[in-house]
């Protein structure tokens, strides 16, 4: 029996989806025994060569994680786009841009300068910021180049599914992995995941009052938490109601409210400001002075409503200032 | 296959002279999925409406675009068409070519660029339109209204027709409510008893009117068309059918009490009726202060035989076993006509009001002024002399930052009206009436002030509704005030009426909560639109006329009344079915995760929590497809037919491409 052939590549990430992809513990050997791995720069020593060198379509499936931000990054996925059968964005960066797209409220000549100039750290007199190309005694340099905007896998090549999380629960890595190896996989382009919001498992939900309604918005290190009401109605930011459940509630069973991160539900484009929405449908004010005090004890509002999304959201990033 | 037709309307020279009405053809027939493009020259004219069902059903079409004026205008006229087509009539979208398009470009070209996007548009969203049902529910036709004032009143003798029973519950023994106790009203000085008698008689005596007195409403269930109430008759301890009201039993009874009816200005005794003429004519006993119920309490064995009344009673209509009765009633729909309230005048102690004496209310004023009341109609002092002097003093509790920021509207007229009186009454009284400012709107209102001008009643203009004080020095009344230059001065006066603002009763928020109504910040009920819709509630099938919606005068609200009744007779017809609204929201109970953020929103009180379910759910009958659970669902699962997501966003697409 031939194996299927399975490429694993992180992008602009933290490590963290290919580190759940250990947490499968003992299922990795069945992975394994299952797959022939060509591909994976975190365990394995292939190099890009190996790819270039296998025919179009080769591989049967490359699971991706992490946003798209260097030019490198944006050759890496075309490549193996064009030796896969199957491209799986793993993961909320590659899914939706991710907590790297939050740079996306920046661009490239405030993040370099911040980073390189003006950071407390750093000691720069000459202000040198990293170049594409830089001749040395030695010969030229290179280095990828840094991109003005973060984006999501696919807003660089086609994906056929996405396998949401930060990071993906296990659970859902094997029940993928299940469905590619028995081709019982749903219509391209499904977020592999439960329709329902995360309030639909919370083990919380039952302690919801009828009427949700907010009075005081609170952060998490303001207040000690019950760990049985639900966070929304103790006036916590939850984002459980506008995020697609299949996590497996891990932030929740640690008393922290949901931050989103399995994205929206299908019926929904933009979570982040369809939770926005929700939010300030409950807030129970009429008289403009007392929502606006509300609504200004929201720290970073954008940042905290689309954590997870902004590159996919409709805002995509903050306004370039001609 | 879907085969689209486009149909361009020239609407006369509107839209054919400010675009090119052949090129847009030309245009949408190069429109993926449009099998038929025509032009005519009106659409909404027979003959455009005739070839446009002609067209449907010869070409086999499967959707339509009328490209003509707005929706406003004739989307639902194209519907129809549509119908009798064959066509689900939510299959039809209008590309709104002339308000937006043909009438604000007065560029050709550029209009006639502007209207191709407009249908392209209109093509892109047709093609995601679903098929909708209106769906119908059997209902009752029979009404409830709470409430026997006047608005109460002229709503249950328009709703009390052929085949339509009436409710009429009242808090008081009696019906007739506050206009009942005036005697001379605004503007040509009927006495208003007089007026309404007829119709109290009809109240009584008409077949299908059921009137419960000394009743309140203590439970309501289920939704427009199918309300099912729960009315409480509290124990009147006197038989309605064999009491002929001939005062026997109250010339016996040995309590007194304080008349609410006179504004407590006499007494009454613990079997009363209110006033004379009340009707329903039936003594009520006042179990609280009456001996035999209260020492029935506190078991005062001595005294615990009181039966003076019953012993009294020629017909035997005292029922001292009475009880309080539940009677369940199904009714369709509901008018609240539960009145107001007078402001409660020593909230303002500079008024004077229950430190002095001879300073009376607007409502006790009325009473004085009633053959009924309390002097039998005479102006006079608490020591029997009639008064040299009287001032009226307006806006006490109205336009007032501290109390009620609305005027009441109807205090300058009964203020003047109650100037013209004392002046008929007894003329040598010197009337001074203090105003800041004159609010006489009204056909015949403004005569009023003419008519004191004639009498020679002293109008004197203050600096605002906070400007006077009433005191007391030497055994005489002074009211100290600022006039509206600034200048500070005293006039001594024997009597001051203080014409008291319009006030929420308060009952409000309890008959608000009862029938899930809303309150406004003043305290009145709201109404559903303040200028189109200003005697229906967002609660359907619950209608509100009279002062309960806020301060108006009797010709306003027995204008709401036969309104909110207009409203019933044409939405509930005996023997049909009620319509529902078809672009309703839905609940995908498949994508709902029950995190309970839409339940209360719903300014219909449409959604409610499944709780076997665990998500919520709509109440198609509620439910008037405003949209607001759908933007504010935040998991996608609340859709709103006929304007969803994928709708919006493919029109959004098209215009952005």
């Amino acid at each position: 029996m031939i194996k299927p052939k399975v490429a694993f590549c992180w992008e602009a990430s933290c490590g963290g989806c290919e580190e759940a992809v250990l947490d499968l513990n003992e299922d990795i050997l069945k992975v394994i025994e299952a797959v022939d791995i060509v591909f994976w720069p975190i365990a394995l020593d292939f190099k890009y060569a190996d790819i270039e060198n296998m025919n179009d379509n080769e591989i049967d499936v490359s699971f991706i994680s992490g946003a798209i931000r260097l030019n490198e990054q944006e050759e890496t996925v075309r490549l193996l786009r064009k030796k896969s059968k199957l491209i799986i964005a793993f993961g909320s960066c590659a899914h939706l841009g991710g907590i790297p797209a939050l740079a996306n409220f920046w661009d490239r000549e405030s993040i370099l300068k911040k980073v390189y100039r003006e950071a407390p750290s750093v000691i720069n007199p000459e202000g040198k910021e990293p170049q594409v190309k830089t001749k040395t005694a030695s010969g030229e340099l290179e280095l990828p180049e840094f991109y003005d905007t973060v984006k999501a896998l696919n807003q660089v090549i086609d994906v056929d599914y996405y396998l949401p999380g930060c990071p993906p629960s296990p659970d859902l890595i094997m029940q993928t992995i299940t469905a590619i190896l028995e081709n019982n996989l749903p219509p391209k382009g499904s977020v592999i995941g439960p329709a329902k919001t995360l309030c639909e498992n919370c083990s919380r939900k039952d302690s919801k009052p009828d009427i949700m309604t907010l009075k005081e918005i609170k952060r998490p290190h303001e207040v000690i938490i019950d760990p049985e009401k639900c966070f929304l109605a103790q006036g916590l930011i939850c984002l459980g109601p506008a995020t697609r459940s299949g996590c497996g509630e891990r932030c929740i069973k640690a008393n922290m409210p949901c931050r989103g991160c399995f994205g929206p539900t299908d019926n929904v484009i933009d979570q982040g400001s369809k939770f926005l929405s929700a939010l300030a449908s409950i807030v129970d004010f009429n008289d403009e002075e007392e929502i606006k005090k509300v609504v200004d004890s929201v720290a970073d509002m954008t940042g905290t409503f689309y954590r997870f999304t902004l590159a996919s959201s409709l805002i995509k990033r903050k306004r370039r200032l001609k | 296959m879907e085969r689209i037709g486009v149909f361009i309307c020239e609407c006369g020279p509107n839209i054919k002279e400010a675009l090119n009405v052949e090129e847009i053809a030309k245009y949408a027939s190069s429109l993926a999925h449009v099998a038929f493009v025509k032009s005519h020259t009106l659409l909404c004219a027979e003959a455009g409406k005739a070839l446009l069902k002609k067209e449907i059903i010869e070409r086999n079409l499967s959707r339509v675009v009328i490209a003509a004026c707005s929706p406003k205008e004739h989307e639902s006229t194209f519907m129809k068409i549509a119908e009798e087509a064959g066509l689900n009539p939510y299959l039809v979208q209008i590309a709104n070519i002339r308000e937006h398009c043909a009438w604000v470009i007065s560029d050709k070209v550029i209009a006639t660029e502007k209207a191709k996007v407009i249908i392209r548009t209109a093509v892109s969203r047709v093609l995601l339109h679903q098929p909708i049902v209106n769906k119908e529910i059997d209902c009752t036709p029979d009404a409830l209204v709470v409430g026997a004032g006047v608005a109460g009143i002229e709503a249950a003798l328009v709703l009390a027709q052929k085949g339509r029973k009436v409710y009429l519950v009242e808090k008081s023994p009696n019906i007739g409510g506050r206009v009942v106790r005036y005697e001379d009203v605004f503007p040509k000085f009927e006495c208003a008893t007089c007026m309404l008698d007829p119709k109290l008689d009809e109240i009584l005596h008409k077949n299908n009117i059921h009137v419960f007195t000394y009743s309140v409403v203590d439970e309501v269930l289920g939704y427009f068309g199918n309300f099912i109430i729960k009315i409480k008759k509290k124990a009147r301890s006197v038989s309605t059918e064999t009491c002929l009201g001939c005062g026997a039993c109250f010339e016996a009874c040995p309590v007194n009490v304080k008349n609410r009816y006179n504004e407590n200005l006499n007494e009454r005794k613990a079997i009363y009726i209110p006033f004379v003429g009340a009707l329903p004519n039936v003594a009520v006993i006042d179990r609280k202060n009456c001996l035999h119920f209260r020492n029935k309490a506190t078991e005062n064995t001595e005294e615990k035989k009181c039966e003076i009344c019953k012993a009294n009673c020629p017909f035997g209509a005292i029922n001292f076993d009475d009880q309080d009765e539940i009677i369940e009633i199904k009714v369709g729909s509901v008018v609240l006509a539960t009145g107001f309230d007078s402001f409660i005048a020593n909230k303002i102690p500079r008024s004077g009001y229950g430190k002095f004496e001879n300073i009376y209310t607007g409502l006790e004023f009325e009473r004085i002024l009633s053959s009924t009341g309390p002097t039998g109609g005479e102006v006079i002092l608490k020591n029997g002399e009639s008064p040299k002097s009287a001032a009226i003093i307006h806006c006490v509790g109205s336009r007032s930052k501290k109390f009620h920021n609305y005027c009441s509207g109807v205090c300058c007229t009964y203020s003047l009206t109650f100037a013209h009186i004392i002046k008929k009454k007894s003329p040598n009284t010197e009337v001074f009436n203090f105003y800041s400012d004159f609010s006489l709107a009204g056909k015949g209102y403004h005569e009023l002030y003419d008519k004191a001008l004639e009498d020679g009643v002293n109008l004197i203009r203050t600096a605002g509704p906070d400007a006077v004080e009433v005191n007391e020095d030497a055994g005489s009344l002074v009211v100290k005030y600022k006039d509206a230059a600034g200048k500070e001065s005293k006039l001594a006066v024997d009597m001051v009426i203080l014409s008291t603002a319009i006030e929420p009763s308060e009952d409000a928020t309890s008959i608000s909560q009862l029938f899930d109504i809303t309150l406004g910040s003043d305290g009145f009920f709201t109404e559903e639109h303040d200028k189109l819709a200003p005697v229906s509630t967002t609660t359907g099938g619950i209608f509100i006329a009279g002062c309960c919606q806020g301060p108006k005068d009797i010709q306003s609200s027995v204008a709401q009344g036969a309104a909110a009744a207009g409203k019933i007779l044409s939405c509930l017809v005996p023997g049909e079915k009620l319509k529902l609204e078809a672009t309703i929201a839905e609940i995908d109970e498949k994508l709902c995760s029950g995190c309970k953020i839409c339940i209360g929103l719903c300014p219909y009180k449409a959604i409610y929590f499944d709780k076997e379910k665990k998500v919520a759910a709509i109440n198609d009958i509620l439910c008037k497809g405003c949209g607001i659970c759908s933007a504010a669902c935040p998991s996608g699962a609340v859709k709103a037919r006929h304007f969803t997501s994928c709708e919006i966003t493919a029109e959004i697409k098209e215009i952005m491409k």
